[in-house]
């Protein structure tokens, strides 16, 4: 039977025809990148010319204060003492507010151009001239393990792909032979979302974060000790016939010859990664730079994940997330989480930061890399201008708190929103994590509303249906 | 807009209306026009900015993001249209920019809708979203018999299916492949090499019916089967979020489905435990509703609380409804759906329905009432003269009338070294409780939970959720001062009225009055009482399962942007409109909510539940379901590659009394699933995935059956059932946990996967990145992939070494040294079949130079031994 017009007008217009026939009209419908089952992580092109080709992100785990370290406040300094206006009726994570603290660091003016930032962090400081800053931004919850699913994933709940394994869906990976996306978590051991941070939610496996860090390998990597590298040949020789023989049998199946790709990767990462794993190879006077030598082991450990990076980044991969902080010892005592005595633990976490991550940007920018790289420097939420009542440490805030880029595509230097006189509220160009990603994913030349994935039957995204690009910031 | 105008407009428009002589308003001649120029811009056929839609009555009846109707038929009022165009509210005004309507077009559009809003002709429009999935379902008459032995009506609807498209079905596989995929489909495991010998050699004419029966009889079929459904219902046996704190007691859980399967309970019975076995005797299976995930980081922070309890609401709304409906409902949370006719109204419905599930465990009731035990060791004790012991519920101090403003109940000792809780202090005069006017002073108060507050000692709510602690262990004192003086002759207090807690009791205790000088008299104490029954020990003794509390829940409110701080109004707890009404008042008992959904989902006419599950069955044998979106029935998901096949499984599924296991027999027996899977050219051009089965799909099993089938294979597999799981991390306690591998993974590792503990989000150090879901979110279907690094775990993890090394050891005792005879036992045991004559030769060669052990890493690693055959 033939549809009259109307009827199938309205088929076009409600059906799924028709929804994919808008979209192709009007061009602006989902993109699910196309994976090959053999090679997952093969490249593929961005949406649009990209500014970055890759992403080093340091996550400060535990909620960097912004008003130690970036958010320069002099009339927080100013009003030392006195209570926060409207102060006495706020309840923040931890209960009842103190007395406006100003920061135990002194902020100086760095680079040339003047920025304020504070003596915790005077390597980083010095950079400033590097450096886009977005003091505005904000988050939906004030409670870490949703904060950081939050700042990773886009989404406050579990159960979803962290930004990394988007980008490595997106994009593939330069280098086959290592992971597409390597989380280095903090030599003291895991943030608080642990592989939430790096997981691949419903995303294939493929796209998951690879976890290592210069003192422990990627899992499974290394030959049993005590095989012989003949037996290993022998024995992976004989898989491959096995397989073979298999697949004569079906032939042209897809899963199967995947498998047998997988296999042949595998043996060939089992040369790459320690190759690009071995700090070996790096100077003295490199070592020294990133503080590598540090006697301290958790500062030497970072400067070693610092250096690691490089390397990474250097060989192609997507995505380098590293970690500074993590929970099994506790709040504030392993991370950023200065409830109590935020001197007392911040004059730790600080050198452990300061001097490796300084020198990673600065060897980037040397090595070129910077031209092509999207630096991003990130915490899940911020912490208030308020010491806690009864205690010499910041409680949680999340309705302002500074993250600042570098590198690919962004203006520097530059500073972007602000927060109130006092760094608690962000007041100026209000800005979402949402806004943050969509942003650093624009960077890597991908649409933030087009790159989606379905799942459960809706098409999600990592900015789910929010996210403005922070056009402003871009160079 | 100042008021003035807004009430000239008000006036005018109750002027209209009572003026008829004005005529009716015509939509095509009055109000299009005026929508079409002032609105249709931003809301019409070619923007829809806030997915608002003027130009269509239905979507205008729905309204935009705001979930908020644009149009209430008979009430201009209320309509919400009206209310931005008229500015009503200064800050939301319509149209944004431009010159504002006048007074007399608000006026016109007002009467309009008064008047119902009339469409016209315009208004048949067809019924959005209704789809083949929401029509009633009936058995389909299957195509006429065209091949010899496909005569089943499922194979007919196959072959229909194959004959369209030209294509012809496959020739049956082999028996030896056969009891392969049965037993990896139905029982995950591999079947004995004993068995694959004595199924291809069984003359009977019954052979093939006889092992479909043993396989569904086998108590591995439940262990295979419960593994899907645990998926779905993201079972795990950790909190998530940053604590991720273990469930002790969440195992219970996993055991109910996996003796569901077992003993095929009736489908619509299983989907009726879960979501109200405490109302059937089924108290386990209700870990369903909370095998979630469970935020347990508290702040005294409001928004936070609220925002906690509604993502714990949506975790059960969207895993119901997936599980069950194979809708999405998440998206209506914040906005109305945008493809399905679900509404926000409808997800705060669905959501009111789960309102008094709360999070945690709770013991089983004991099979044997214990009791007139207890009542009888009461009785003895009064005897020799002492009153009962404190009860965590109730106590009440009786004492002759004394004057007095002040009150303190003073702690001295509880029964867990915590600090002291109480969840209400009542003081009675004349039998009216006056506490609930009285101030409150304390000690001091245990921080940093808004659960235990100083204001619920006399805010009338009973139970933890609502109480006080101190903030010292073992000690705290509670003052209550009266509004005036009185008369008090009671105190009842207690510790959770709700049964619930039994810890943090107070056990020694003083409750003192003052005079009108300030000094203190003692009126009770717990001296005299008999010493208490460790109740906390005597029920931590009892069997505790993770399956949630109940309680009666406050009102549901609609959030605008599921915001919970914008609460709009009292949503009624019930299903999507576009089903069905269950009819229940805002207020109904909480059960009676859980069963009324539960009925709703198991009633025949419910074109959803049947066909879903089936479905879900479908997919498990042949990789891909007759819906290849199998949690998405609704508009965005996949039209059914046979829906006629479908509708009639649902069918008989309903017929068979919901049998499961009739439904896996009907498939494994049918000539369709009995194909080769070895593919040929005219179905590879034409149909590369098989969608219309040309043959049996092949494909790479899960992760649980990889480890399975390694120990099965090795002759390590522990055959031990049930209980608590085996846990693959180093003990750790942690107030965040963290979840290191062990290193050794002894005999105690070696059952089944299905009884590893879950830990949510973190995965098993060497099957983890075989695509095992995280257990964050419902998990209908999981992803496929192939990785270096699932090569890397299987050919170096220490698991895989050592099992290797077993399994050689195992060759030696079953075949001898005759490497030939290890060899075939080899590839019996691994593949059910002997070795080819060059793969012989090979193994030989490599056994002969490496050793018999890297033989059997190798075979571990052979994608004979991954795939579904």
């Amino acid at each position: 039977m033939l549809l009259g017009r109307r009827r199938f007008l309205g088929h076009l217009g409600s059906g799924l025809a028709g929804i994919a026939l808008q979209r192709l009209l009007a061009d602006d419908g989902p993109i699910r990148p196309k994976i090959v089952g053999s090679a997952p992580l093969a490249p593929r092109p961005p949406h649009f010319a990209p500014r970055a080709k890759r992403v080093v992100m340091i996550f400060c785990s535990g909620a960097c204060s912004q008003l130690d370290t970036w958010d320069y406040k002099p009339e927080l300094i100013k009003r030392h003492g006195e209570p926060l206006p409207g102060g006495e009726a706020l309840v923040t994570f931890q209960g009842e507010q103190g007395a406006l603290t100003q920061s135990p660091y002194t902020f100086r003016p760095r680079g040339e151009c003047g920025k304020h930032t504070s003596d915790l962090l005077p390597r980083l400081g010095a950079l400033v001239d590097d450096m886009c800053f977005i003091h505005s931004m904000t988050s939906k919850t004030n409670t870490h393990g949703p904060g950081e699913n939050f700042m990773s994933t886009g989404f406050t709940l579990g159960g979803f792909p962290s930004m990394g394994a988007w980008v490595s869906y997106a994009l593939g990976s330069e280098n086959e032979e290592l992971p597409a996306f390597v989380a280095l978590p903090d030599p003291r051991g895991v943030p608080q979302s642990s592989v939430n941070d790096w997981g691949n939610g419903f995303l294939p496996a493929a796209f998951q974060g690879t976890p290592l860090n210069a003192l422990g390998p990627v899992r499974h990597l290394a030959s049993p000790v005590g095989s012989s590298a003949t037996t290993e040949t022998a024995t992976r020789r004989f898989i491959e016939r096995l397989n073979a023989r298999h697949l004569e049998r079906f032939p042209g199946d897809n899963e199967l010859g995947a498998r047998i790709a997988s296999y042949e990767l595998a043996a060939r990462m089992q040369l790459s990664v320690p190759s690009a794993t071995d700090l070996g190879a790096e100077s003295a006077a490199t070592l020294h730079e990133y503080g590598a030598d540090d006697p301290d082991a958790v500062r030497a450990g970072f400067a070693r994940n610092c250096i690691l990076a490089r390397r990474l980044v250097e060989r192609g991969v997507r995505f380098v997330q590293l970690f500074n902080g993590a929970y099994a010892m506790g709040e504030g005592v392993g991370n950023w989480d200065g409830h109590k005595s935020l001197k007392e633990q911040y004059d730790v976490h600080g050198p452990i930061l300061d001097r490796p991550a300084a020198a990673l940007l600065t060897d980037l920018k040397r090595r070129g890399l910077l031209a092509d790289t999207l630096f991003v420097w990130t915490t899940e939420f911020g912490r208030m201008p308020t010491f806690q009542k009864g205690a010499s440490g910041r409680d949680h805030n999340p309705r302002g708190f500074t993250t600042w880029l570098a590198g690919a595509g962004v203006k520097a230097p530059f500073s972007y929103g602000a927060t109130d006189e006092f760094g608690y509220a962000a007041v100026e160009k209000p800005t979402t994590v949402y806004d943050f990603h969509a942003t650093i994913l624009h960077l890597l030349g991908l649409y933030h509303e087009r790159l989606s994935y379905y799942h459960n039957g809706i098409e999600r995204r990592l900015t789910d249906v929010h996210g403005h690009v922070i056009e402003d910031i871009l160079a | 807009m100042t008021p003035l105008p807004l009430l000239l407009v008000l006036l005018c428009v109750s002027g209209s209306g009572q003026d008829g002589a004005q005529g009716d308003v015509e939509f095509e001649r009055d109000v299009r026009p005026l929508l079409a120029v002032r609105c249709f811009g931003c809301h019409g056929p070619e923007k829809q900015k806030s997915s608002l839609r003027l130009d269509r009555r239905a979507a205008a009846l729905r309204g935009g993001d705001s979930g908020e109707p644009a149009l209430v038929p008979g009430d201009g009022t209320a309509s919400r249209l009206i209310e931005l165009v008229s500015g009503a509210d200064p800050l939301s005004v319509m149209p944004p920019q431009g010159e504002r309507l006048s007074v007399d077009e608000v006026a016109l559009l007002r009467r309009w809708i008064d008047e119902g809003a009339s469409w016209g002709d315009a208004e048949a429009e067809p019924a959005a979203g209704l789809r083949w999935s929401l029509l009633p379902l009936v058995r389909p008459e299957p195509p006429a018999i065209t091949r010899a032995s496909w005569e089943h009506p499922l194979d007919r609807f196959v072959l229909a299916g194959l004959a369209s498209a030209g294509l012809e079905p496959s020739a049956e596989a082999e028996r030896a492949t056969l009891i392969r995929r049965m037993s990896l489909i139905l029982c995950g495991l591999p079947p004995a090499p004993e068995h694959v010998q004595a199924f291809v050699a069984d003359p009977r004419p019954d052979a093939y019916e006889q092992l479909v029966t043993r396989l569904l009889e086998s108590p591995s079929y439940g262990e295979r089967w419960a593994r899907h459904w645990l998926d779905l219902a993201r079972f795990a046996e950790t909190d998530g979020f940053e604590t991720n704190t273990p469930r002790p007691n969440a195992w219970r859980y996993r055991d109910y489905v996996i003796r569901a399967f077992n003993d095929d309970i009736p489908y619509d019975q299983f989907v009726l435990q879960q979501l109200a076995g405490d109302a059937v005797g089924e108290d386990v299976a209700t870990g369903f509703l909370v095998g979630g995930p469970y935020d347990t980081v508290l702040s005294p922070d409001m928004v936070l609380t609220r925002q906690q309890r509604q993502d714990e609401l949506a975790d059960m709304v969207n895993t119901t409804t997936t599980a069950f409906l194979g809708l999405t409902l998440a998206c209506a949370r914040c906005h109305d759906h945008k493809f399905d006719p679900i509404t926000q109204t409808d997800y705060y419905a669905v959501q009111s329905l789960f309102a008094g599930v709360r999070h945690g465990e709770r013991p089983l009731p004991s099979a044997d009432d214990s009791a007139p035990v207890q009542r009888d060791a009461d009785v003895e004790r009064e005897r020799a003269g002492l009153r009962s012991a404190v009860n965590p519920r109730l106590n009440e101090e009786a004492f002759a009338p004394v004057a007095t403003e002040r009150i303190r109940f003073r702690v001295l000792r509880t029964n867990s070294a915590s600090e002291p809780c109480l969840d209400e202090l009542e003081v009675f005069v004349d039998g009216v409780n006056v506490a609930p006017l009285a101030t409150i002073a304390t000690s001091g108060d245990y921080g940093g939970d808004p659960q235990h507050q100083r204001v619920h000692l006399n805010d009338g709510v009973y139970g933890n959720g609502r109480s006080w602690i101190s903030d010292t262990p073992g000690a705290g004192w509670v003052m209550l001062e009266l509004a005036g003086p009185a008369r008090v002759d009671r105190i009842n207090w207690g510790r959770d009225r709700e049964g619930v807690y039994t810890d943090r009791l107070a056990t020694e205790y003083i409750i003192e009055v003052a005079d009108d000088a300030g000094a203190w008299t003692t009126v009770a104490t717990s001296e005299g009482r008999s010493p208490l029954r460790d109740e906390a020990a005597e029920l931590a003794q009892l069997p505790h399962v993770y399956a949630g509390h109940f309680e009666e829940p406050a009102p549901t409110h609609r959030l605008y942007r599921g915001d919970p701080m914008s609460e709009r109004e009292i949503v009624a707890p019930d299903v999507p409109r576009v089903f069905a009404s269950l009819a229940l008042a805002a207020d109904a008992p909480e059960r009676e909510r859980r069963l009324a959904l539960a009925r709703w989902l198991c009633d025949r006419n419910n074109p959803l539940t049947a066909r879903v599950i089936v479905n879900r069955i479908w997919m498990h044998h042949f990789g891909e379901g007759l819906v290849d979106t199998p949690s998405d029935f609704g508009a965005m998901g996949s039209a059914p590659s046979h829906p006629e096949l479908l509708d009639w499984l649902a069918v008989e599924l309903i017929d068979s009394g919901w049998s499961l296991k009739h439904v896996q027999r009907l498939i494994v027996s049918s000539r369709t699933w009995r194909q080769s899977s070895r593919p040929n050219d005219a179905g590879l051009a034409q149909d590369s995935s098989a969608r219309l089965l040309w043959r049996f799909p092949p494909r790479r099993m899960e992760a649980e059956y990889l480890r399975d089938a390694i120990l099965a294979v090795a002759g390590t597999l522990d055959a031990e059932s049930s209980g608590p799981g085996f846990s693959t991390f180093e003990p750790n306690d942690n107030y965040v946990r963290v979840y290191t591998p062990k290193n050794e993974l002894g005999p105690d590792t070696w059952r089944r996967m299905i009884y590893m503990t879950k830990v949510r989000m973190e995965r098993d150090d060497t099957f983890g990145v075989f695509d095992i879901p995280d257990a964050g979110q419902v998990c209908p279907e999981r992803a496929r992939s192939t990785t270096a690094l699932q090569a890397l775990n299987l050919f170096n993890s220490g698991f895989v070494l050592e099992q290797a090394q077993r399994f050689a050891v195992r060759l030696m005792h079953d075949a001898g040294n005759d490497p030939r005879a290890q060899i075939e036992r080899a590839f019996h045991l691994s593949f059910g079949r002997a070795p080819e004559p060059e793969e012989r030769a090979a193994a030989l060669a490599l056994v002969g130079e490496h050793g018999l052990p890297a033989l059997c890493r190798a075979l571990f690693n052979a994608n004979e031994l991954a795939f579904v055959p």
